[in-house]
């Protein structure tokens, strides 16, 4: 195999959530609160009373372009347009997820649709998803 | 369209001044973008100063604030991820359609990410950022 480029890239991955700002268990505001993971110092809103968090709205989902195709066989590049397929799947899947939950922030639905996990795997799960928000949504 | 993230061409500049040791500053500064729309993440971003207020919110909890927590993390070779975690709270009824991760003085703006969808978010509502940039060298 012939390399025609290097990946090296500054990726970036960013990753939010959206709730509430009172807790779900017993309704008092929440406030900002720091917490060791692992050696990462981080951040949420945690309730002072109860330990609870705000109720979750949605969850957003980073989706990364697939990796260029390393060459110019025929395996690199059937894998290249299967992987920007799943890609432009799964990005349809998550933007209308992402907006069914943050336009119906009261409503009872699924939890897959405010957490997006599972998140589908593959084309054909990534299609079947889309068809079941469809259905949902109605 | 996916949730679209990206160093700008700015930042990648600034970059390069702090590794000449010349005058430029490090991550330090988020802020939340304001437009009714969906957008999409590019490195020669026509909206990446962080004072064009046109597109960013200047209040309402939303505003150019302090990062929470900038730390530093090993994804495939040591300490090679910058890590960032912030919460804003909304004061108001806004829209959210990404979020800028700017330099210390506010002038360059390193990260731009535009969400899956627009987030509307009420008052009291809590947006939680959870960001990491790796220098891949995969």
């Amino acid at each position: 195999m012939t390399n025609v480029r290097t990946n090296n890239s500054f990726k970036v991955i960013v990753n939010g959530e959206q709730r509430g700002g009172f807790c779900e268990d017993c309704g008092t505001q929440v406030k900002k609160g720091f917490y060791m993971d692992g050696e990462r110092k981080r951040v949420h809103m945690i309730c002072p009373a109860c330990g609870g968090m705000g109720k979750l709205i949605v969850r957003l989902y980073s989706i990364q372009a697939p990796p260029s195709p390393q060459d110019t066989s025929f395996k690199s590049l059937w894998k290249f347009i299967k992987d920007t397929w799943f890609c432009s799947f799964l990005s349809t899947y998550h933007r209308q997820r992402v907006e069914y939950a943050t336009n119906h922030r009261e409503t009872t639905m699924l939890g897959k649709y405010r957490t997006g996990k599972p998140s589908p795997q593959t084309i054909f799960e990534a299609i079947k998803e889309i068809i079941k928000l469809r259905i949902d949504r109605r | 369209m996916a949730q679209t993230q990206t160093w700008t061409d700015t930042g990648i500049a600034e970059l390069i001044l702090l590794l000449r040791e010349e005058a430029a500053t490090g991550m330090e500064s988020i802020v939340c973008l304001e437009m009714a729309t969906v957008t999409t993440a590019v490195v020669g971003s026509t909206f990446a100063d962080p004072a064009d207020t046109a597109v960013h919110h200047t209040d309402s909890g939303l505003l150019l604030a302090a990062i929470d927590t900038v730390g530093t993390a090993t994804v495939n070779t040591t300490n090679d991820t910058i890590t960032f975690d912030h919460v804003f709270t909304a004061s108001a009824t806004k829209n959210v359609s990404g979020i800028h991760v700017c330099n210390n003085d506010d002038d360059v703006t390193f990260i731009e990410c535009g969400f899956n969808a627009v987030l509307a978010m009420e008052n009291s509502d809590t947006l939680t950022i959870d960001g990491q940039s790796t220098i891949d060298q995969a």
